[in-house]
C-alpha cells in the first residue's frame, strides 16, 4: 500500500482524476491488493451515505433531534435548488476513517430515528446529519487515521442523545409491551452494548486502526437500529 | 344429560365464526394480511383468487376487503385486541403478500412474487418469493428457502437461514447464527453481534460479500478456483484457511489481504474475536 496512491483514492471514488492518473491508479489497483481493500472499505462507506433515508421525521423526536445535529426544519430539509449541485463524498483517507463512524453511528441513528413506522424504505439521499458532520484534523497530526479520534466527542454526543431519546420513548411505552418481548429487547441491548464495549477499548489502544473503528461504528448502528424497532413496537402498540 | 351435550355443543359453534371466503383477484392485486396473534399459513394454486379460512373466537373479526390494489385481511378484536386467530389463506403463485403480526407465526409455501413479513413474537418461514422479499422477526427464526432477488431477512433474538435462492442478498441477527448455504448472491452483507456466519455458495465475478460478527466465527466456502480479493479483519480472533493462500500485505490489528485468483469477487471477512475460515463447499454451514 502506498500513501502516494491511498491519497487519490477519494478522488477516484468521485472521478476526480486525470485520465493519466486515473489510469496509473488502475494499473496499481490490479496489483496491490492492500489499496484494494482500502478502496472496497471506502465505497462501503460512501455506499451507505448515500443509502441513508431522508425521510420525514416523526413529530415528537424529530425537533430535539434536529436541534443537536443541527439539521435544518423538516419541511426544509428536501428543498435543493434546482442546479445545485449533488451532494459530493470526498474526503482524505483518514477523513473517511472517521466519516465512517460519523455516517454509520450518528447519521444512521439519526436515520433509524426519521424513519416514519412504514414498512417499505425508500432509499434516498443522505441524512442531514451527514451533511453536516464535519472532518477536523488535529493540530499536527498528519494522515495517521487519528481523526477519528478528533471526530468523535460530536458524534459521541448526538448518538448517546439519540439513544437517550429512543430509550426514553421505550421506557414510556415499555408497559404497553409484552413483558417477554421487553426482555428479549433488554438482553439483546445488554449483548451490543457489551460489544461496543469491547470495541470501545479495543480502538482505545489503537485508534489509527480503521477496523476498530468502522466495527465500533457498526455496532453502535446497531444499538440505535434495535431501539428504534423496539420504539416503532411501543407506536403501533399505543 | 344428552341433550345438555347438545346444547353445550350448539353454543360452542355459535361462539365460533367459522371463515371460509374465496374472492376474484387480478394480476397487480397484493395480499395484505395484519392479523395478532396465532399461525397465518399461505399456499398457492392456480386460480386467479384468494381463499381465506379461519375459526376465529366470538370476539375477534376477521374481516376480507377487495379493493383495486389489494385483498386485506384483518384480525380485529370486539372489544380489545383480537383473540388469536390461525388463518388459512390461498394465493396465485404470482401474488405478492404483505403480512405483519405480534404472536404470529407466518409460513409461505410456493409464491412467486414480492414477500414482506414482519411479526414479533413468531417465526418465519417462507419457502419461494421473488423481486422484494423481505422477512423480519423480533423473537422468532427466520428461515428462507428457493427466493429469488433482493433479500432481506433480520431476526433480533434468533438464527436467520437462507438456503437455495439468489440475489443481492442482507442478512441480519443480534444474538443469532447466520446461515447462508447453496446460495448464489450477487451481493451479499451478512452481519450479526452474537453468533456465527457462514456462506456457502458461488462467489461471482465482481460480486461483493461482507460477512461480520462480533462474538461469532465467520465462515466461508472457497475453491481453488474463486476469483476474490480477500480482506480478513479481526481483533483477538484466529484465521484458518483450507486452502493455501498467500498474505500480500498485513496491517496492525491483525487485518491482512490476499487474492484468489484473478481477485475479481471483494470479500471481507470480519470477527471481533471469533475465528475467521476458509473452507471447502459443504463445511462453511451447518444445516439443523
Amino acid at each position: 500500500m502506498s500513501d502516494q496512491w491511498t491519497d487519490r483514492l477519494s478522488e477516484y471514488l468521485d472521478g476526480e482524476l486525470p485520465p493519466d492518473r486515473r489510469a496509473e491508479l488502475e494499473a496499481h489497483l490490479r496489483h496491490c491488493v492492500a489499496c484494494g481493500a482500502v478502496l472496497a472499505d471506502l465505497k462501503r462507506i460512501v455506499t451507505r451515505a448515500q443509502g441513508l433515508e431522508d425521510r420525514a421525521p416523526e413529530r415528537d423526536l424529530w425537533p430535539g433531534v434536529a436541534a443537536r445535529i443541527g439539521a435544518a426544519a423538516p419541511g426544509s430539509r428536501r428543498a435543493r435548488p434546482s442546479g445545485a449541485p449533488r451532494r459530493r463524498w470526498s474526503f482524505s483517507l483518514p477523513q473517511l476513517a472517521a466519516a465512517g463512524i460519523a455516517l454509520m453511528a450518528l447519521s444512521g441513528g439519526a436515520a433509524w430515528l426519521l424513519r416514519p413506522l412504514g414498512r417499505v424504505p425508500l432509499a434516498s439521499q443522505p441524512s442531514p446529519a451527514a451533511t453536516r458532520w464535519e472532518a477536523r484534523q488535529l493540530p499536527g497530526q498528519g494522515d495517521g487515521g487519528v481523526l477519528a479520534v478528533a471526530a468523535r466527542p460530536r458524534g459521541e454526543r448526538s448518538y448517546d442523545a439519540a439513544v437517550a431519546d429512543l430509550e426514553r420513548v421505550l421506557e414510556a411505552g415499555r408497559g404497553r409491551l409484552d413483558t417477554a418481548t421487553v426482555r428479549v429487547i433488554v438482553r439483546n441491548l445488554a449483548t451490543i452494548d457489551s460489544a461496543i464495549a469491547q470495541a470501545q477499548r479495543a480502538v482505545a489502544a489503537d485508534s489509527a486502526n480503521l477496523y476498530l473503528n468502522s466495527h465500533l461504528a457498526e455496532t453502535m448502528r446497531r444499538k440505535l437500529e434495535l431501539l428504534r424497532q423496539a420504539a416503532t413496537l411501543v407506536s403501533s402498540v399505543s | 344429560m344428552l341433550l345438555s351435550l347438545v346444547h353445550l355443543a350448539l353454543a360452542a359453534l355459535a361462539l365460533t365464526q367459522q371463515v371460509d371466503t374465496t374472492v376474484s383477484v387480478q394480476q397487480g392485486q397484493r395480499l395484505v394480511v395484519d392479523a395478532y396473534g396465532g399461525d397465518i399459513d399461505v399456499k398457492t394454486w392456480a386460480r386467479n383468487a384468494v381463499r381465506v379460512e379461519a375459526d376465529a373466537g366470538s370476539r375477534t373479526h376477521v374481516e376480507v376487503v377487495t379493493s383495486a390494489g389489494a385483498v386485506r385481511v384483518r384480525t380485529e378484536g370486539h372489544r380489545g385486541p383480537p383473540s388469536a386467530v390461525d388463518l388459512r389463506i390461498t394465493v396465485p403463485v404470482w401474488m405478492g403478500l404483505d403480512m405483519s403480526g405480534v404472536y404470529t407465526d407466518v409460513t409461505v409455501n410456493g409464491v412467486k412474487g414480492p414477500v414482506n413479513v414482519e411479526t414479533v413474537q413468531g417465526e418465519v418461514d417462507v419457502t419461494g418469493g421473488a423481486g422484494l422479499v423481505s422477512l423480519r422477526s423480533v423473537e422468532g427464526a427466520v428461515t428462507l428457502k428457493g427466493a429469488k432477488g433482493r433479500i432481506d431477512v433480520h431476526s433480533v433474538n434468533d438464527d436467520v437461514r437462507v438456503s437455495g435462492s439468489s440475489g443481492e442478498i442482507v442478512a441480519e441477527s443480534v444474538n443469532g447464527e447466520i446461515v447462508l448455504e447453496r446460495v448464489d448472491a450477487t451481493s451479499l452483507e451478512a452481519t450479526t453481534v452474537n453468533g456465527d456466519v457462514g456462506y456457502d455458495g458461488p462467489i461471482r465475478s465482481g460480486g461483493r460479500y461482507e460477512l461480520s460478527s462480533h462474538n461469532g466465527d465467520v465462515t466461508m466456502a472457497v475453491t481453488e478456483q474463486t476469483s476474490a480479493s480477500v480482506t480478513v479483519s479481526t481483533f483477538s480472533g484466529e484465521f484458518e484457511s483450507a486452502i493455501p493462500v498467500t498474505l500480500r500485505e498485513t496491517r496492525k490489528g491483525k487485518r491482512f489481504s490476499f487474492t484468489l485468483g484473478a481477485g475479481s469477487a471483494q470479500v471481507s471477512l470480519e470477527s471481533f474475536q471469533g475465528t475467521v475460515r476458509l473452507v471447502r463447499p459443504g463445511a462453511a454451514t451447518t444445516s439443523e
